[in-house]
């Protein structure tokens, strides 16, 4: 047996380690202020026209004065990057919740002193008076009177709804099959699906037309529905069958060994493991119906049938230039409830990945 | 508790065989361990037990009657999985309890049931926590009791220690051997530990590529290994093959020439490492390495017919690497099995001399 003998420095390296500590705060700090600046940067083309729809909508009278955006975003920006510094520079405590809640005050302040005035609820007409075309400065595009806005609105959340709940139950059945059975042509089917979400829709639009005309449900929510479903299920169906792809067969022979029948154990035990499938197919699927625009475009031609898209489309096409102010509260008006939607659901959508199983 | 029976029963997949016709009867309140490799087909055995699948051809039949028909739900088998299959969304005693939803019995019954079963496997305490905050043994107790919870007829263990640590493996595995000599279920465990078969198992079933090997105890299947592969299986650490020639009453082995009896051309010599010892006489070579292992020690030797595994009882280590030993052996231990069949062959036996 030979000893093994490892080389000894002969004295060792003195180590400062306050100062090496220092150094790796200071590199996370600059990293730090480096992503945010980024962020920022990435996320403003994509915040300020949304923010120019928003204070359009509360103060512009006539034309297009940006003078509230400006205003807006002159004391946003600083006030942000005013709580950026205070987040990255201050340890997390009271003294920094103080803070926050005075830069908060301070900017809302600042808003009200600088915007204040002329903000009004003007634009907003189009929810309590029908009879906006008359209010308009020129004879609008389409004609005569316009339909109520809540008349609009139902339509579009009939619309969405209709075809969400649709799209879930389809994708969902047809999801558990695909991944559960084998059937003559299954791959070519699966690669099918894929293909067909391939296609632009867009091409479609003449055929559809015409097979809507000879259906005899051309002008009918019932019809755009039925298409917009027929596009969009592919794309679900493969989200969903890879969501019970997840679901591990141990759980439903165990439920069919429990005395469940197939079909109970399916309901009981699977389905509640694809749940978070289910809610962000239905989320899609919503948004997809509540702002869709070409085939109700095409199809839908009574008053009564429009959706939000062709009331703000008919809003905005006056023959003596467009009332942007009101055009931009009725896109504040129709984007609002996809705003809600994503605020009460993204707790479940961050959910997704962290929804297997744990076995 | 019921005699379960197959009769010639096979499982193919399209064109593949995953079970060879096969016959086997498992006796009321017997504990049989089905041993193999993964892919023998012992799952898709057990599967077909419960009803999951459908056989190709054959019978099932309990208590003599053909259940082939008969959908898993009725079949009144519990089972239990490697992956315990409990329900994520639902909490330990819902688990539990759901077998129960499909039977009629009062609620207060069924919540009776609950916490005897619960007791009986000791998760009473953990009744309201969800499958995802238990550990994996507790896991392993919730699945057990939702499967005795319907006192089933059949119980079938799927693997169920291979996701434990080494410590709680040892403590489940006499747990449920005592739970089932307790409640004296015919019991079917599924297993490619062969330290499971052995410790638990009245009888074990050896299987390979869809076939069945060998049935015995398990000191029949230690003591006479049917083939190399079971010989190879069975046995920790795994017996020493030796290739050797058989000819005119002598087996050759490198250098070595052993008298013995009942066989000719190629054969190998199978010597477990426990019936080694190291002493005056036997094949000469040289300690190569070491291995404590507690009550005893495994060293390895190198000879002129390559390693030869030894294991000495006792925890001193008598002997150092590189110290030129014999190796020696009691004739009766050897085993005799045919190279190319890989059989054992019945009959043949090394002599001393």
């Amino acid at each position: 047996m030979t000893a093994i003998v490892i080389a000894q420095p002969a004295e060792a390296p003195a180590y400062d380690w306050p100062k090496l500590a220092a150094k790796a705060r200071s590199r996370r700090r600059t990293q730090n202020l480096l992503l945010y600046g980024l962020m920022v940067l990435g996320a403003l083309p994509v915040l300020v026209p949304y923010l120019w729809l928003f204070t359009v909508a509360f103060s512009g009278r006539t034309g297009t004065s940006t003078l509230v955006l400006w205003r807006t975003l002159a004391v946003l920006l600083p006030a942000l990057f005013g709580w950026s510094l205070l987040r990255l520079t201050m340890a997390p405590g009271r003294r920094l919740h103080m803070l926050e809640i005075g830069l908060a005050v301070a900017t809302i302040a600042l808003l009200a002193v600088l915007t204040g005035p002329y903000l009004h609820l003007d634009n907003w007409r189009f929810l309590w008076n029908r009879d906006i075309a008359d209010t308009l400065k020129g004879a609008s595009g389409v004609g005569g009177t316009f339909p109520s806005v809540w008349t609009a609105f139902g339509n579009s959340l009939f619309l969405a709804c209709a075809q969400m709940v649709i799209v879930i139950s389809v994708a969902t059945l047809a999801g558990y099959y695909l991944s559960r059975f084998d059937f003559r042509g299954r791959p070519s089917y699966l690669k099918g699906l894929l293909v067909l979400h391939a296609f632009p829709a867009m091409t479609l639009i003449i055929p559809i037309f015409l097979m809507m005309y000879w259906i005899g449900l051309l002008d009918t929510l019932t019809g755009v529905i039925l298409i917009i479903v027929a596009l969009e299920l592919p794309f679900a169906i493969f989200v969903m069958k890879g969501f019970f792809d997840a679901v591990p067969w141990d759980i439903e022979m165990s439920a069919m060994t429990d005395g469940a029948s197939r079909r109970q154990a399916f309901r009981m035990v699977v389905l509640p493991q694809v749940k978070v499938g289910m809610l962000a197919i239905a989320i899609f699927a919503f948004l997809r119906g509540w702002e869709e625009y070409v085939f109700v475009r095409t199809l839908l031609t009574s008053k009564s049938n429009w959706t939000m898209s062709l009331y703000l489309f008919w809003m905005r096409d006056d023959l003596m230039g467009t009332d942007y102010a009101m055009v931009s509260a009725m896109g504040v008006f129709y984007v609002l409830p996809s705003v809600v939607l994503y605020t009460f659901m993204q707790k479940y959508l961050t959910q997704m990945t962290i929804g297997g199983i744990k076995g | 508790m019921a005699v379960i029976e197959l009769v010639g029963i096979s499982k193919r997949w399209g064109q593949v065989s995953a079970l060879a016709p096969t016959d086997l009867r498992i006796d009321d309140g017997e504990f049989v361990a089905i041993l193999g490799p993964s892919g023998c087909g012992k799952s898709t055995t057990l599967l077909l037990l419960a009803g999951i699948y459908a056989p190709t051809a054959g019978e099932v039949r309990f208590d003599g009657a053909v259940v082939n028909d008969v959908e898993a739900r009725d079949r009144n088998v519990g089972i239990v999985f490697q992956s315990y299959a409990l329900y994520p969304h639902m909490t330990a005693r819902d688990n539990i309890l759901f077998p129960m939803r499909f039977k009629k019995v009062a609620r207060e019954e069924a919540q009776r049931r609950v916490r005897g079963v619960a007791d009986l496997v000791q998760v009473g305490q953990l009744l309201d926590r969800r499958p995802s905050e238990l550990s994996g043994g507790q896991q392993q107790r919730v699945a057990l009791a939702r499967a005795l919870i319907k006192e089933p007829q059949l119980l079938l263990l799927d693997e169920p220690l291979s996701n434990l640590d080494a410590t709680l493996r040892l403590s489940m595995r006499t747990e449920i051997k005592l739970l089932q000599e307790k409640l004296g279920i015919t019991t079917i465990l599924v297993t490619h530990d062969q330290v499971e078969a052995t410790t638990m198992a009245d009888r074990i079933i050896c299987m390979r590529d869809g076939r069945i090997e060998q049935v015995g105890t398990p000191d029949e299947l230690y003591r006479r290994p049917s083939s190399l592969f079971i010989a190879g299986f069975i046995g920790a650490p795994p017996i020493n093959l030796i290739a050797g020639r058989a000819a005119d009453g002598a087996i050759a082995v490198g250098s070595v020439v052993l008298p013995s009896s009942g066989a000719s051309g190629q054969v190998t010599i199978g010597l477990r490492p426990e019936h080694l010892m190291i002493g005056e006489t036997g094949l000469a070579g040289r300690i190569g390495q070491i291995e404590p292992m507690g009550r005893e020690i495994l060293y390895v030797v190198e000879t002129d017919i390559g390693y030869v595994r030894l294991l000495e009882q006792g925890s001193n280590v008598a002997h150092a690497i590189g110290q030129p030993v014999k190796i020696g052996f009691l004739p009766s231990n050897a085993l005799v099995f045919d190279t190319a069949t890989e059989k054992l062959i019945a009959g043949a036996e090394v002599r001393a001399g």
